[in-house]
């Protein structure tokens, strides 16, 4: 299925996961402009999970998502 | 309002009495109408492989293996910690019905909405 946006940038983890993914990610995400998407990778057994629960907590919106691949939209400030 | 509970397990067939306890008290607090979460991480991630508890019947206690059936029977939750049973280089197709391999994020979303934790 193909992913409704173009991201802005792209990041592959490879199967980094858990702490060491969600901090990389954090960093990942602010080298970004708010509004922006970064498409990222990650083959992580626990990404399924993490990635939606971590969006949720930080209000970074989840745009579309398909193990290994997350559409996550920068939140706005 | 239900509220939410969390047991901590990071033993296994290293000690079994930890590991039984840690599922009694979880089949305790679900019973207990809260929304129960099992962590299971280190050693403990191999109670999520699906045959092993069935080798630990610790004395005093119910088999383990019946203490973890009723606790997803009753609608607990288990979450199996990514990268400790990634280093143990377990098959995910053999986990148990009613367990999750995840990372910290969504321990953390869990634990931050308020929830206690216990752990063994």
């Amino acid at each position: 299925m193909d992913h409704p946006v173009q991201p802005d940038d792209t990041w592959d983890a490879g199967d980094m996961g858990c702490g060491e993914l969600v901090y990389l990610l954090m960093q990942r995400l602010r080298s970004i402009r708010p509004g922006q998407v970064l498409k990222l990778t990650a083959t992580d057994l626990g990404a399924p999970q993490d990635i939606p629960a971590w969006c949720r907590m930080t209000g970074n919106p989840l745009l579309w998502a398909q193990h290994p691949h997350y559409f996550i939209q920068r939140k706005e400030s | 309002m239900a509220g939410k509970f969390c047991v901590s397990i990071t033993s296994a067939k290293n000690d079994t009495d930890k590991a039984t306890v840690g599922f009694v008290v979880a089949n305790a607090a679900v019973a207990s109408a809260q929304e129960t979460l099992v962590f299971l991480s280190t050693e403990g991630v191999r109670i999520a492989v699906k045959g092993y508890a069935e080798e630990i019947n610790e004395p005093g206690f119910a088999p383990l293996k019946e203490l973890v059936a009723n606790f997803v029977k009753a609608g607990g939750k288990i979450y199996v910690c990514s990268p400790c049973f990634k280093k143990r280089a377990l098959d995910e197709k053999s986990l148990i019905a009613g367990a999750t391999v995840v990372g910290g994020a969504k321990l953390v979303e869990f634990l931050a909405s308020g929830a206690p934790c216990i752990s063994y």
